[in-house]
């Protein structure tokens, strides 16, 4: 009794079969694990939300060993840890070509008792670079329509070609799972993997947006943090920044933005209004301090 | 393409509602020969006598031949020889990632169907040494003793159990199992457990514990994995050490002991 569902079923074991060998479980938190995947030979990406403790961290591995793991660091700003294990894994390879809102997507995870497993749904929509609400960006929205189980995050998202989308995440959105996309990975991994951590621009200012008379938009400085980059260079409270590094700044998000493009410990100019007259500010881009 | 409702009907011709008497609730079933055997979880078939729906309507009296609390497998037979019995595959073959669909009577609407895929197949820790097949599907608590079937239509697990979100099926192996050698040894007790071992909550009158005198309150010495392993040893005759008496604390009461005579349930039920 031949059908297209049983030949589908069939394609979509076989995917996840494919896949199981990048997949491992990350034992980091209590009562649930949660996936984790083989992103370079010896290196384990996962979901940082689902590392509790930092230390005694041990993964499964696809042949149902456990092995110890060290953590490399992590970014909360995209939800994303990286591991270290002796063991060089096999770490996935390409990546999906324009996923679009309708294509059959596979989470794939690990829990230490039954092996690989799956779950099923579609892409559901997809746009371009998101900021995330922990102030990371993710170079493409990817939202799945799929159930993410507890022990689900950190897993591979796939096509039913096999082809990785990203890891599965449900901590970056109240109304779905998403996928953070391979090349948001790729950037993440390289600074961790060099730095220990994702650096990000920081100014040590408080800014709410205001309107000129002149219907210009700019961004009211209302708290200074003192002996921060800003207050250093010479910004006060009441100055109002117009742009920064030659970009508007007509909303906060704007100045993540600016601050994105900009290493730190490098000066950005930011032209402010004060008084009535424009004026320019070299700023030293310092480092945002760690969450604790 | 055949879609989900080709492919289910002929499961939806093999799946029954399960009806107790007088009893709020029910679940599903599932006609595993045209002779009038019918397969449901142990904790549907909570009473000797049961009524079963078919797909047209026709309601059909049943009766508990053989009942696996263990296992939640239970075994109801009606008197009927023109049935369509459900076609059941190995379920030892199945992989994460396969279709599967389900056919029941979740919460009362007789018929229903959901569709997923398999999530992982093996033990779940704190609930026996059997594997379990869970599934990335919607059930919900009418599902449970009906089929969970492959994107063939046959049938690869019985819906048992909902947790968190994942459903849990037993094995159709493991149904086969219990159907061709009978439901295993049991203490006839309903048990939970606690920090030193399991807390009897309910002991049936006419089960093995109740014979060796265990009562409900009684806390037996041993965790539930010891007692699986017991259960399946084989063994007539089981020593169980136990703790007496409500409202003293654990560490001053003297440790008792009897002894459980299992029925040899298999020998008996064929």
């Amino acid at each position: 009794m031949a059908n297209e569902l049983a030949a589908l079923s069939q394609e979509l074991a076989a995917a996840v079969e494919r896949a199981s060998g990048s997949v491992v479980a990350v034992h980091a938190r209590p009562r649930f694990s949660s996936s984790g995947v083989f992103w370079r030979p010896g290196v384990i990406v996962t979901a940082e939300h689902t590392i509790r403790r930092e230390e005694e961290i041990t993964v499964t591995l696809p042949d149902g060993t456990n092995v110890p793991a060290t953590l490399a660091g992590s970014d909360p700003g995209t939800d994303l840890a990286v591991l270290r294990v002796e063991h060089q894994g096999a770490a996935v390879t390409g990546s999906a070509t324009e996923p679009a809102p309708g294509h059959l997507a596979l989470a794939i995870g690990r829990s230490k008792d039954s092996g690989v497993n799956a779950t099923w749904g579609i892409v559901s929509a997809v746009s371009g670079p998101w900021r995330t609400w922990r102030g990371g960006r993710l170079d493409a929205y990817l939202r799945l329509d799929l159930t993410l189980y507890p022990g689900s995050s950190g897993g591979l998202v796939i096509n039913t070609a096999g082809e990785p989308l990203g890891i599965a995440t449900s901590a970056l959105s109240r109304i779905a799972g998403l996928a953070i996309p391979a090349s948001t990975i790729n950037r993440v991994v390289d600074e961790i993997l060099a730095r220990g951590r994702v650096a990000r621009g920081y100014l040590g200012v408080g800014l709410q947006p205001v309107e000129l008379p002149d219907h210009q938009k700019g961004l009211i400085v209302l708290s200074l943090e003192s002996a921060g980059p800003a207050a250093k260079a010479g910004v006060l409270i009441g100055d109002i920044l117009m742009a920064l590094g030659g970009r508007a700044t007509a909303d906060v998000e704007d100045v993540q933005t600016a601050l994105e493009g900009q290493p730190v410990g490098q000066s950005v100019e930011a032209s402010v209004q004060r008084g009535g007259s424009a004026q320019k500010i070299g700023i030293v881009i310092g480092e945002r301090p760690q969450r604790s | 393409m055949r879609e989900f409702g080709e492919i289910a009907e002929r499961l939806r011709r093999s799946t029954v509602e399960v009806r107790l008497k007088g009893q709020q609730g029910g679940g599903s079933g599932v006609i595993w020969n045209a002779s009038g055997a019918v397969l449901t979880n142990a904790h549907v078939a909570r009473a000797k006598e049961a009524e079963v729906e078919l797909w047209d309507g026709r309601r059909l009296p049943a009766r508990l031949s053989w009942r696996d609390a263990r296992r939640d497998l239970a075994l109801l037979r009606v008197a009927a020889t023109d049935l369509e019995a459900a076609a059941a595959a190995d379920s030892g073959a199945l992989r994460p990632g396969e279709v599967v669909m389900a056919v029941g009577s979740p919460l009362g609407f007789a018929g229903a169907l959901s569709r997923g895929v398999v999530h992982s197949i093996g033990p779940i820790s704190g609930m026996g040494p059997h594997a379990w097949i869970r599934a990335d599907i919607r059930l919900a608590p009418g599902n449970s003793g009906g089929p969970l079937a492959n994107a063939r239509g046959q049938v690869i697990g019985i819906n048992t159990a909902i947790v968190n979100g994942l459903g849990l099926a037993i094995p159709s192996n493991a149904a086969v199992d219990f159907l061709t050698r009978g439901p295993r040894p049991a203490l006839g007790v309903a048990l939970r457990p606690v920090p030193p071992g399991l807390l009897l909550m309910e002991v049936e009158p006419e089960g093995a514990a109740a014979a060796a005198s265990l009562r409900p309150g009684d806390i037996l010495l041993m965790s539930l994995d010891e007692l699986h392993t017991a259960l399946d040893s084989g063994r007539e005759v089981l020593r169980l050490r136990f703790l007496r008496g409500a409202g003293t604390r654990a560490g001053r009461l003297p440790v008792r002991e009897t002894s459980v005579r299992l029925a040899g349930a298999r020998a008996e039920a064929a």
